[in-house]
């Protein structure tokens, strides 16, 4: 078995591809994501009835579509009706929406549970609208909803797998490249399950420290 | 119904007991007998180690010596077939507890039992006695208590003393050699504590062995057979309810006092 | 103007997505149960044996497992045919993720109930059968359901590894009807139809556990 991995290894350029193609794509996608969730997380909190159901309504119908299944509809579908997207476009544009509903469910979540004598102290300074999210009510959604943004962020990390099949080259697509060229599948795939637990238990960490922080500036 | 033959053993024993918290001495040296039919009172300021008292006569808490007697038979520790002394294991421990019922403060019923599966699930699976004998018995024992008609509620639908007084079937179903209450009325609302100490006095009149750690001094006055005093870990006093209340020898027992007048 | 053919292929395929994943959520819950128990026993090699298993589930992608449970079984020498490789992936993934939330719900049980209990002459096992047990998995249900609609929403990995399930049933008509919006956007509603309806009933669930029992 040990010249097994040995032999898998020899393609380490092309696990690290693989790699490094997940972690940007993560990364991109949290980033963007994030302050559109940031966006859509107003009207679900909105006190009209209409606007509130219907952005309900989106985020919770993306929420009940398989990931992959989004996959393959940005990749087939979106050219059918007359959009022809790159398969890299498709990838980003299906994790993106994918998690912009899922973290603006997590932030609604958040915001929902906070006092509202912090927004009423906002607004008697004078915030109001975006000034008052972007200074206020925002870094307390993110403190406070840490933990859970830090497991969807994981979640992220494991759909991005799914990538594979539109041809994305991350890091599921390259180890399984590497099986089928040197045939030693269950090596190269322990060697993939590692990189995912390194990545993922580092996203765990880093939100370990946020939190620490978060925990020290806390008002009692 | 404790039925005590041997008239001349007490029903509970307890030498020297002596319980730390890390550097703070919590029991200093108690010992208490109770008879049979007896129910001692144990009365004392916040802190006095009344509870941890209690806790440790049914091993919930272990001592850190001193010996404990159910019946003339040691509680916790038995000899190995060296003669040397060790702990009892889980089981033994388990087939000992059976026999010393305790209620307590925040009556800790178990809330996916209606008021009869809390009463029965011990008697039967702990006591293995038939369910037929144990279901009738219950029934008896919730009319008892004068909650026949609560039979199949959850805890959640019954107020604070209409738990107490389920939990108080429950440690009478396992048929116990002595009860132990840890300051029962302690978590009600003031209008509930009537209920639950009538119940308490109906048993000290029945003549039920029992051993009640209380704030409540009229229930003391009126039900038991001797108080015991505690404070700073050690018995201050003891003596009958007419000599307590009246006539209280130490200072510390009547400073204590004073606050029930 | 309904394509009731394809009505009828992709409901073939939510079948088979659906047993799937039942048998896997069914093979999940206990063994996850089972991983929980020997987590919280402390049983010096086990224990943590059991640790590293369920973190290093909890960082696997479904597909990456699919494919790992398929070739490299057969490497090994053990050839599956991918339902059974499917089966084993959803089932051993997913009861790493139920084995946390027993752990959970065992771990903060009340624990004046546990010294009833002990007061009472239970052992520590019929303490558990008894009373941690039976309020564990009421108290569990809302994680649980939660989880089964994680395992229906990833359940598509197995498409990869060739069972014909609601995913690869939709990618099969798309290709021979070169038309791939119906096929897609049906499955999709599909998958939303099962996962709204598991929602509703967990949130059912949840409220009918409050209303009998209180929180628990």
């Amino acid at each position: 078995m040990i010249e097994h991995f040995a032999r898998a290894l020899t393609q380490w350029p092309l696990f690290l591809n693989g790699f490094f193609n997940t972690v940007w794509l993560c990364a991109s996608t949290a980033i963007v994501s994030l302050i559109l969730a940031m966006l859509l997380a107003v009207p679900l909190m909105s006190r009209l009835l209409t606007i509130r159901a219907a952005s309900r309504f989106v985020v919770d119908s993306i929420r009940s579509v398989p990931f992959l299944l989004l996959a393959y509809m940005a990749y087939y579908c979106l050219p059918a009706i007359g959009i022809s997207l790159s398969s890299w476009a498709a990838a980003l544009i299906t994790l993106v929406i994918y998690n912009t509903a899922y973290f603006a469910e997590i932030l609604r979540g958040a915001w929902s549970h906070l006092p509202p004598q912090q927004e009423e102290g906002g607004r008697a300074f004078g915030f109001t609208g975006i000034r008052l999210f972007v200074h206020i009510i925002g870094p307390q959604l993110f403190i406070a909803a840490g933990p859970v943004l830090g497991n969807q962020m994981i979640q992220v990390i494991k759909d991005s797998a799914f990538l594979m099949v539109i041809t994305i080259p991350e890091l599921t697509f390259r180890a399984n490249q590497v099986q089928s060229i040197l045939f030693v599948p269950f090596e190269t795939f322990i060697i993939a399950g590692c990189l995912y637990w390194i990545l993922c238990n580092s996203v765990e960490w880093m939100v370990h420290r946020l939190e620490r922080v978060a925990e020290m500036r806390r008002v009692r | 119904m404790p039925d005590d033959n041997n008239t001349g053993t007490p029903v509970l024993q307890v030498r020297s007991l002596v319980k730390s918290f890390g550097k703070l001495r919590v029991l200093d040296d108690v010992s208490i007998t109770v008879d049979a039919g007896e129910t001692v009172c144990i009365v004392g300021p916040s802190g006095s180690g009344k509870s941890t008292l209690l806790r440790c006569i049914n091993l919930l808490e272990w001592p850190d010596s001193g010996e404990i007697y159910l019946r003339g038979e040691r509680f916790g520790f038995r000899e190995n077939d060296r003669s040397r002394e060790v702990r009892m294991n889980d089981r033994e421990m388990a087939h000992i507890r059976t026999r010393v019922g305790m209620v307590f403060q925040q009556f800790n019923l178990w809330p996916h039992l209606t008021a009869f599966g809390n009463i029965t699930v011990s008697p039967i699976h702990v006591l293995k006695r038939p369910r037929e004998e144990v279901e009738a018995e219950a029934e008896a024992l919730l009319a008892k208590v004068g909650l026949q008609d609560k039979r199949d509620e959850y805890p959640i639908r019954l107020s604070g003393g209409q738990q107490q007084r389920v939990a108080i079937a429950r440690a009478l179903a396992m048929h116990p050699d002595v009860l132990l209450f840890d300051e029962p009325t302690s978590s009600l609302d003031p209008e509930l504590v009537g209920e639950v100490l009538a119940v308490m006095k109906g048993l000290a009149d029945e003549g039920r062995t029992m051993a009640v750690v209380t704030h409540e001094m009229v229930f003391a006055r009126e039900a038991a057979d001797y108080v015991v005093f505690m404070d700073g870990g050690r018995i201050v006093e003891a003596g009958t309810p007419e000599e307590f209340f009246s006539n209280p020898k130490t200072s510390r027992a009547q400073q204590f006092l004073e606050r029930y007048r | 103007m309904v394509d009731w053919g394809m009505i009828a292929n992709l409901a073939g395929g939510a079948l088979t997505t659906l047993w799937i994943s039942g048998v896997g959520i069914a093979v999940g819950v206990p063994l996850g149960l089972m991983l929980a128990m020997t987590r919280v026993s402390r049983v010096p090699v086990l224990s943590q044996a059991v640790a590293v298993f369920v973190s290093v589930m909890r960082a696997t992608p479904v597909i990456t497992l699919a494919l790992f449970v398929y070739f490299g079984m057969s490497a090994m020498g053990l050839t599956l045919s991918p339902i059974v490789a499917a089966l084993i992936t959803l089932s051993v993934n997913t009861s790493a993720f139920h084995a946390e939330i027993w752990r959970a719900s065992i771990m903060d049980f009340p624990q004046n109930q546990s010294e009833a209990a002990t007061a009472f002459g239970m052992s520590r096992f019929q303490a558990f059968r008894l009373i941690v047990l039976p309020q564990a998995w009421r108290a569990s249900l809302p994680p649980m359901v939660n989880e089964m609609t994680f395992l229906i929403k990833s359940s598509p990995a197995i498409a990869v590894i060739g069972v014909v399930d609601l995913t690869r049933t939709a990618s099969r008509i798309a290709a021979y009807t070169y038309d791939p919006l119906p096929p897609y956007i049906s499955a999709a509603i599909i998958y939303a139809v099962v996962v709204f309806s598991l929602v509703r009933i967990q949130r059912l669930i949840e409220r009918m556990i409050v209303h009998r029992y209180g929180v628990l």
